[in-house]
């Protein structure tokens, strides 16, 4: 008797495997009901900027009644790598974040996104501007809709600056290093920086070589595939020389951007720490991490000082421009709806207060009060030129080189030359 | 073992026997199939893949024949990779080897809750690499709770980054990597100690020989296998560590801390760089380098393990 | 691999003559210390998930004071943790059993034929010990995706069985072959066939073999991260490592609560461990109880 159950068992589970093999596969089919579902994947996991989505893709169902929005935030360290392989696998969401250049542009060579030139809405180039629309062109058509610019600079903490009696905050390299002496005299840890997430840190050197690096060097660059140009080292050498005055916080190397309060923005925000090299999403996030996830009062910015016999264009800003595109498999009439849906001033303006940071849209701007960002917002509008970060410009695989060859570089591995040389081996890899 | 008076009922091999031939395929096949297809295949692919650069979109088309294998045998991150692993195989055989042989000795006693002490020391082999990295990651940050720890009773004096500092980031590793897969190495042993004979104690108790003359004189030898055994799923587990570093060091800064692995430069390098073709041909090198440690270990030191798993009859 | 190739009549259960007694102060004393070590870090987890965030930043290493129930309470009562607790499950499961079935089909070939090829066979999987997933992971990732098995559980399943196959088989093979030849020479006098002996015999008697096996593929199942990491992308499919790694980045700024998930993460694969150690131990003994 016993043989037979122990047969009856082994075909039991056989059966139960094959069916589980056939039967639990994700549904992820696209029509609910005779809706059509739209999946967007955004980066905001906390607070009101998850919060923004979610009203938005309420707002925008109203609006539409056929259409279903499905929302995943995904943290924003783990996005590149995601994206990547959901549209290597043809199973992208419909609608994902784009930051343009050269990452954008291998995802427009795989035909992998929708060119959504002729469904712009018209009204949105003069507000949105062709200046910030650029940033999602690639060869004159558009893959993408802006809806927040993100120059960088320093943000600081203006009562920690008063405490250590620093009265306007430094324009040049070397007050920047005596402010910072200044300021680790009080206990507090001068500059944070989040280098686990490398881009952080590799923002240092980005800002170096839009100082010492003509405009034109920098685009060229992306043409000429290598690091040859003499300011590229020297920004190196100007970064590895800030860094001897030991500006950054302890275990700076292991420490996060954005998760937490022992993040870097976490830091500032909990006042362990007077500044943070960053974009304009920064006051959002150090808004999310302060103890009543209220904004910092005294938060203030100034922009990245300038350093002697540049060839950089003083007053030039790098920063990014965030924006969202459609996968080319996604529904174009429902989905381009949802872009210029987002894109639109009453939208923009949500945004900006839920995100903490500046609009895409000219017209949304006047929203803006936090005093950071009007600082920011006032030499975005002085600046001779705008650059996109360097490792959105020469796309993931030099960018990803780029960044950790800073971050060598600041845990005093590796040398400026070493920079110059990991990115060149990058170009090669393809 | 006795050869009873019938003939073996092992059929001989015939090759006319197509019924045997049958059996063989019906009991066989699913498992080459499976086999065959999610672990050889892939492999060769990873040999394909390896000569083009290739950014995951469609077919492979740009042939660069060697480049990517000069490149990463220029790359210096490789390099010290491959440091990092041989120091992590070297020191996780040295640090965990003799402790688990300590510990099992321990357990294998008849003694009073010997259970629940088992299973308390194997509840780190049980959680996954993941709740590790978040748990230890937690606990070593450099304002984390061991130097909070460290303050409170009055050796703050010894605080670290843990895991910042690129002196100290390997051996804060070694600890998590000994601390989580010591269980394992202990079940193993306690397995090998068990299947000696009690017999061979009691007759050396009877002989006069003290615990620790048996210990060193019976146990440890018949423990050989089981040791040689254990040592060769070490090394290639150390070979192809990347969890544990992945989630406690992040996607970028395992090679600055000095706790890269090849499989972690692989995925920066690869899957994180979109470039697939040069993510290949790094799985190609792993995949050759722990092929010639472990026919090397096999032939030196296992042959004489292996060799029973096959022959015909009794030693 | 002579731990598991010790062959009958090795080591009999003295179960009636199993007398435990007290050890040494010594022994408790180097137990104690030992299971310090080993339950600290995960004792900080627990704990941590009882405390507030303001807690741990003030004092990382204190006691929960006041305790706090809502973190854990949250987990619970979401719908998050139990779809990825079920998702685990059956990877873990399918994964299990198909290990199981394959290998011992396999190895009873392998032990009880005597054909040409044995031998190639036998190393072919073998082999398989010196192919890391971790090597494969690039092309294995392409594999799935054209097969059309990406954010499907079975895309993840199929590879792990395949991965765990190797083990699996080096364990059961010396249990068949310690089954004396004179139970199949009677299965076979009594008109048993192959098929039949298959069943009656070797499936009954290498159960300790088969239970061994089995927890350590559904341990490794239940543990695995970078092949679920890779496959899927769709949190309705995540399994819980990918889950609490989504949960630690989806609440960074919230540690007590990521504490909270993580450490009912553990509760399942330790309870399923504290059931079966006994056995996992017996098995590798390969102590056929004959």
């Amino acid at each position: 008797m016993k043989r037979k159950k122990y047969t009856a068992a082994m075909l039991g589970l056989l059966a139960s495997t094959t069916l589980l093999l056939t039967g639990c596969g994700a549904n992820t089919d696209t029509n609910t009901g005779g809706k059509t579902t739209l999946t967007l994947w955004h980066n905001s996991t906390t607070g009101e900027g998850k919060e923004y989505w979610e009203k938005t893709a309420i707002d925008f169902e109203k609006d539409n009644p056929g259409t279903v929005v499905k929302i995943q935030p995904i943290q924003n360290e783990d996005m590149d790598g995601k994206l990547q392989t959901a549209l290597n696998s043809g199973d992208a969401p419909d609608i994902f974040m784009a930051r343009g250049g050269g990452k954008l542009a291998d995802i427009v060579e795989a035909d992998q996104v929708l060119d959504i030139t002729d469904s712009l809405d018209p009204s949105l180039e003069g507000a949105i501007g062709q200046g910030v629309l650029s940033a999602f062109e690639v060869d004159g058509k558009l893959y993408g809709m802006p809806i927040a610019v993100l120059p960088g600079g320093i943000f600081y903490n203006k009562d920690i600056f008063t405490e250590a009696g620093i009265e306007t905050p430094p324009t040049t390299v070397s007050e920047l290093e005596s402010d910072s002496s200044a300021i680790k005299e009080l206990g507090t840890s001068a500059i944070a920086l989040g280098a686990k997430d490398a881009w952080p840190a590799a923002h240092w050197y980005y800002f170096f070589a839009l100082r010492n690096c003509s405009q034109d060097t920098i685009n060229a660059t992306a043409k000429a595939k290598n690091f040859n140009d003499s300011c590229w080292l020297k920004a190196g050498k100007d970064l590895e020389a800030f860094m001897q005055s030991e500006p950054f916080n302890d275990g700076a190397l292991t420490t996060s951007a954005q998760q937490g309060a022992g993040s870097s923005a976490g830091l500032v925000a909990n006042n362990k720490a007077a500044m943070e090299l960053m974009g304009a999403w920064n006051p959002g996030v150090i808004a999310s991490l302060t103890p009543d996830q209220k904004p910092l009062a005294s938060l203030s910015w100034f922009a990245f000082p300038e350093v002697t016999g540049g060839k950089g264009e003083p007053g030039a800003m790098m920063g990014g421009v965030d924006g969202y595109s459609c996968s080319a498999q996604a529904p174009k009439k429902e989905c381009t709806a949802f872009l210029n849906f987002i894109a639109q001033k009453q939208q923009q303006e949500n945004y900006a207060s839920a995100f903490h940071t500046l609009p895409a849209n000219k017209e949304a701007q006047q929203a803006v009060t936090d005093p950071s960002l009007q600082s920011i917002l006032a030499a975005y509008n002085d600046a001779p030129y705008v650059m996109v970060w360097l490792d959105t410009l020469y796309g993931q695989g030099v960018g990803n080189a780029l960044n950790s060859a800073v971050v060598d570089l600041l845990a005093q591995k590796g040398t400026p030359e070493d920079i110059v040389k990991a990115v060149n081996n990058a170009w090669t890899r393809g | 073992m006795n050869t009873s008076p019938l003939t073996h009922a092992l059929p001989r091999p015939r090759s006319s026997n197509w019924r045997q031939r049958l059996e063989i395929l019906v009991f066989a096949a699913p498992a080459v199939v499976v086999f065959v297809s999610f672990v050889i295949l892939p492999v060769i692919m990873a040999g394909y893949y390896g000569f083009f650069r290739w950014k995951g979109y469609g077919t492979p088309s740009d042939f660069v024949g060697l480049d990517n294998y000069f490149a990463i045998f220029q790359d210096s991150a490789f390099h010290e990779a491959l440091i990092h692993n041989g120091t992590i195989l070297i020191l996780s055989l040295v640090l965990q080897g003799p402790l688990a042989i300590v510990l099992a000795l321990l357990l294998n006693q008849k003694i009073r809750g010997r259970a629940v002490i088992r299973i308390l020391i194997f509840v780190p082999y049980v959680i996954s690499e993941v709740i590790v990295g978040i748990g230890w990651g937690l606990l070593l940050q450099t304002d984390g709770a061991i130097n909070d720890f460290l303050d409170s009773v009055g050796l703050g004096a010894l605080k670290a980054d843990w895991l910042s500092d690129p002196q100290i980031a390997i051996w804060s590793l070694m600890v998590i990597i000994s601390w989580k897969y010591i269980g394992f190495a202990v079940i193993l042993f306690l397995a090998g100690l068990q299947s000696i004979p009690e017999e061979l104690f009691e007759a050396a108790a009877i002989d006069g020989a003290s615990y620790w003359q048996i210990q060193r004189n019976i146990t440890l030898p018949l423990l050989g296998p089981t040791l040689r055994i254990w040592a060769f799923l070490s090394i290639i587990g150390s070979l192809q560590l990347f969890d544990l570093v992945y989630i406690i060091w992040g996607q970028y800064v395992s090679s600055t801390a000095g706790t890269s692995t090849m499989a972690t430069y692989m995925v920066a390098n690869g899957r994180d760089a979109g470039s697939y073709g040069f993510g290949s041909a790094v799985a190609v090198v792993i995949f050759i380098i722990s092929l010639i440690i472990a026919l090397t270990y096999q032939r030196f030191v296992l042959r004489r393990d292996l060799a029973g798993a096959l022959t015909e009859g009794e030693k | 691999m002579s731990v598991i190739l010790t062959k009958k009549g090795g080591r009999t259960d003295h179960k009636a003559a199993a007398r435990y007694r007290w050890g040494s102060p010594l022994t408790y004393l180097v137990a104690l210390v030992f299971i310090a070590i080993c339950l600290g870090p995960v004792a900080y987890i627990i704990l941590g998930g009882f405390r507030s965030n303001s807690q741990i930043t003030e004092s990382p290493a204190g006691f929960p004071s006041p305790w706090k129930f809502d973190n854990y309470l949250d987990v619970l009562t979401g719908s998050t943790f139990w779809q990825e607790v079920g998702n685990s499950l059956i990877a873990a499961t399918a994964t299990t059993v198909g290990v199981v079935v394959l290998g011992l089909m396999t190895s009873f070939v392998i032990a009880r034929y005597r054909f040409r090829g044995r031998g190639a066979l036998y190393s072919l999987f073998a082999a398989g010990l010196m192919f890391p997933m971790t090597v494969a992971i690039t092309p294995l990732y392409i594999l799935i995706k054209n097969l059309g098995l990406m954010n499907n559980l079975a895309g993840v399943i199929l590879p792990q069985i395949a991965f765990a196959l190797p083990v699996t088989i080096i364990i059961l093979v010396p249990f068949l072959r310690a089954i004396p030849d004179e139970i199949e020479e009677a299965a076979a006098i009594d008109g048993a066939g192959r098929f039949g002996f298959f069943f009656r015999m070797v499936v009954p008697l290498s159960i300790p073999g088969v239970v061994t096996t089995g927890i350590l593929a559904f341990v490794a199942s239940w543990n695995s991260y970078l092949l679920p990491l890779f496959i899927l992308n769709d949190q309705s499919t995540f399994t819980l490592p990918l889950g609490v790694q989504a949960f630690a980045s989806e609440y960074s700024v919230d540690t007590a609560r990521v504490l909270a998930f993580t450490s009912l993460s553990m509760i399942p694969a330790l309870i399923f461990f504290a059931l079966f150690q006994k056995r996992i131990v017996g098995g590798l003994t390969g102590a056929v109880k004959g």
